[in-house]
């Protein structure tokens, strides 16, 4: 029986820098189904990796979430901090964004973790991976080791600054124990690390690309977490390794039947895991749905972009198909209420200048997309000029004050068209 | 091995080093004004007790003779004579270095007591109060000159509050040591204390400054790095997030820089010694200029280049053994 694991409900995640608000992740909804790799897959900064420190509650200031809700299905969990936060609570989903900080915090490497993309710079220099391994091993055993309330999760077993100091004197109070030093070289084994012993004592730089990256899924794994959070595992890793850190992530997951968020821009890596995916773009799942129903039942002109960028060996002489221009800036200042694609889509139309709520793409309920295609056909007499967005950007700062003129400028071209090709399609 | 043939090197480099030092100190004697043997035996000395001198000191050989002379005399220790009392130079070096060796620790002390933990709550509480008093307090220490806070601070604290006495100190820290020792009494200890304080404070302020900003750059710098998210993301307390891995790793390039600086403060005491009439190696080189007695002159600028090179040998063994990265190679 799949249930959810996962609701991300109406997220946004804004950042507040010098040049603006950068709306990093709008309005976003996500749905993962408890044991399933669900994939998220954009260009460099549509707000992939802002998602999953989201949802792992790692987002810094000057970035906040603003809105939303992360609901975690756990009823264990949810029974433990009802007592204390009741209103976050519903039935066995707890809002993770109703809860305090430290609470939170207990919930990282036990229900969730997260593997990064560059597994060097992910790893303190100076200190051994093995020592890295156990402290991460430490936490799951003092989590387990406490009683079930929410105070105890928080606050008794607390390791202080008092605690640390006296660790450099007293062998007894340090963080990390023998036990979880030994368990870490059997995590080492258990990710194909070859004499683990020997290995655990070595620093990070002595290690390679790829053997890093598997510690570093041995460190995410050590809590026996609910939910892995894997942003872009591979891409720092060369194509021989990144295959193999794929076969070891498939083989754990069948394993232990944990859920993964995948998180690339690779669509190979997507079509390989996951069994959804969600297609980001500007901040905004664009596209969600089953592996075939994005692949190959996309209705969104972005998901066909991407799409139609990949190289495959088949039709080697077909030309790739860049989408033209690049991401947008996500400041909130130079967004407009519009479909945020559409400067790039090849078929924009009129309906694009308001921005589109997620349609439901087919009958069966599980395919979104944030497209108005979704609801009806192109139509080429509705389609806006090709140059239409360069006169806007060039008239964007007159927009503000006078939107009367901008309107006009563009009025004669708007009402033109359907005169000439009033039978050519639509609704 | 490695740390082997790499302390060799360097204690290569640094016996190279000296002997620069021991050069230039030559040939700026050899190019002053003055002769010295009218300088050992001051006015109204005669021609021929002049003549007798020199003859005897090696004055008339050529230059190259007296500056393989006085090389040779270094390599055995034989810094020679002081021209002004005609005492041993290295026992005149000698007797000034705990004094100096005293305030350079008191002023180290006073730096990492004051200056790592106001570094960290100034990284880590980034543009609220406490960085900005932190950040302020450090701009002042660093563009305080010496001589000025000295004087200040014997005005307000000695003279106006009578809190610190401000003469010549009447106890080393050896002496107040034995008399501890012998009679069980810490009265010495406490005058110790009371007359360095000051000092310790005046040539610890700069000090104290740089390191603040250091800790503070330094830490803000590894905030930052991927691996403090990642351990973040694993679960761990913050605690020792911000300690175990960010502050040890900070710490790396602060200690080297505390080394060096203890070089510095070695020779570098001379102002701060000078204000407080302190007895060390600082206030000696000044009077030993001010005599122009050369031979004196050249044992502590040699002493303090040995001690500046050797400390910063230690530290370089020291750094190798903190960062991992730099044992391998």
């Amino acid at each position: 029986m799949t249930e959810d694991i996962l609701q991300v409900r109406g997220l946004s995640t804004r950042f507040f820098t010098q040049e603006g608000q950068v709306n990093a992740v709008s309005d976003l909804d996500l749905t993962i189904e408890r044991g399933e790799v669900f994939g998220i897959v954009g260009e460099s900064g549509s707000g992939k990796s802002v998602t999953a420190r989201s949802i792992m509650d790692l987002i810094e200031p000057p970035g906040e979430i603003t809105e939303g809700e992360i609901r975690y299905r756990n009823a264990d969990f949810a029974e433990t901090v009802g007592d204390d936060h009741p209103g976050a609570v519903d039935g066995e989903f707890v809002n993770l964004l109703e809860l305090p900080p430290a609470i939170r915090q207990s919930l990282r490497g036990t229900s969730f973790s997260m593997i990064f993309q560059d597994p060097e710079s992910s790893f303190n220099p100076t200190l051994t991976v093995g020592e890295q391994l156990a402290e991460a091993v430490e936490v799951q055993r003092r989590a387990s080791a406490r009683p079930r309330s929410t105070r105890a999760r928080t606050e008794s077993e607390e390791y202080s600054l008092g605690s640390l100091m006296l660790s450099t004197v007293l062998p007894s109070k340090k963080y990390v124990s023998d036990e979880s030093r030994e368990r870490a070289i059997e995590l080492l084994e258990l990710v194909g690390i070859p004499d683990p012993v020997e290995r655990a004592d070595e620093y990070p730089h002595e290690y390679s690309g790829g053997m890093l990256q598997r510690a570093m899924i041995a460190q995410a794994l050590a809590g026996e977490p609910d939910i892995l959070v894997a942003d872009e595992p591979t891409t720092a890793l060369d194509v021989t390794i990144q295959a193999q850190v794929l076969d070891l992530l498939d083989d754990l997951q069948k394993e232990t039947g944990m859920t993964i968020l995948l998180i690339t821009h690779n669509l190979g890596v997507i079509a390989r895991m996951c069994d959804r995916v969600g297609v980001m773009y500007a901040g905004e799942i664009v596209e969600r749905g089953s592996l075939t129903d994005t692949f190959d039942e996309h209705v969104h002109p972005y998901t066909e972009g991407l799409l139609g960028s990949v190289p495959d060996l088949e039709g080697a002489n077909r030309r790739l198909q860049p989408i033209p221009g690049n991401v947008p800036t996500l400041l909130d200042h130079e967004m407009e209420d519009r479909c945020h694609f559409a400067d790039r889509c090849p078929k924009a139309m009129e309906d694009c200048l308001d921005h589109p709520p997620e349609f439901d793409a087919d009958e069966r309920g599980d395919h979104e997309v944030r497209c108005v295609l979704a609801e009806r056909d192109y139509d080429e007499g509705r389609a806006l000029p090709p140059d239409y967005f360069d006169e806007t950007e060039r008239t964007a700062a007159d927009k503000h004050a006078d939107p009367d003129r901008t309107e006009e400028d563009v009025q004669p071209e708007r009402t033109q068209s359907p005169v000439e090709d009033s039978g050519g399609g639509g609704l | 091995m490695t740390m082997g043939k790499f302390l060799v090197r360097r204690i290569l480099q640094g016996v190279f080093v000296i002997w620069g030092v021991i050069t230039i100190m030559f040939g700026l004697r050899a190019v002053s004004p003055g002769d010295p043997a009218t300088l050992m035996l001051g006015e109204g000395a005669t021609q021929e007790l002049i003549e007798h001198v020199r003859e005897q000191e090696g004055l008339n050989e050529p230059i190259y003779v007296q500056y393989f002379d006085y090389l040779q005399g270094m390599v055995i220790g034989d810094f020679g004579y002081s021209w002004r009392s005609n005492r041993q130079v290295e026992a005149m070096v000698i007797e000034r270095v705990p004094a100096t060796l005293e305030l350079a620790i008191a002023a180290t002390i006073v730096a990492i007591v004051i200056a790592i933990p106001l570094g960290v709550i100034s990284a880590t509480r980034r543009n609220e109060p406490s960085d900005y008093g932190a950040t302020l307090f450090s701009l002042l220490g660093i563009s305080t000159p010496n001589f000025w806070l000295g004087l200040m601070l014997i005005l307000l604290l000695g003279v106006w509050a009578g809190l610190f006495p401000t003469g010549r100190r009447p106890v080393g820290f050896a002496e107040a040591v034995t008399t501890l020792v012998q009679h069980g009494s810490v009265y010495d200890l406490g005058i110790w204390l009371k007359y360095i304080t000051l000092p310790a404070i005046t040539l610890g302020t700069y000090f104290t400054a740089l390191i603040t900003r250091l800790t503070r750059s330094g830490m803000v710098d590894e905030l930052g790095k991927p691996y403090v998210t990642a351990s973040k993301a694993k679960g761990l307390p913050s605690v020792l997030v911000r300690y175990k891995h960010v502050l040890r790793n900070t710490m790396i390039p602060i200690i080297t820089v505390l080394g060096l600086q203890m070089g510095t403060l070695m020779g570098g005491a001379v102002i701060t010694e000078t204000v407080f009439n302190w007895p060390g190696l600082g206030l000696r080189l000044i009077d030993a200029l001010d005599a122009r007695d050369w031979p004196l002159m050249q044992g502590i600028v040699v002493f303090i280049a040995i001690a500046f090179v050797s400390i910063n040998i230690v530290v370089d063994a020291l750094y190798s053994y903190l960062n991992p990265q730099v044992r391998e190679e």
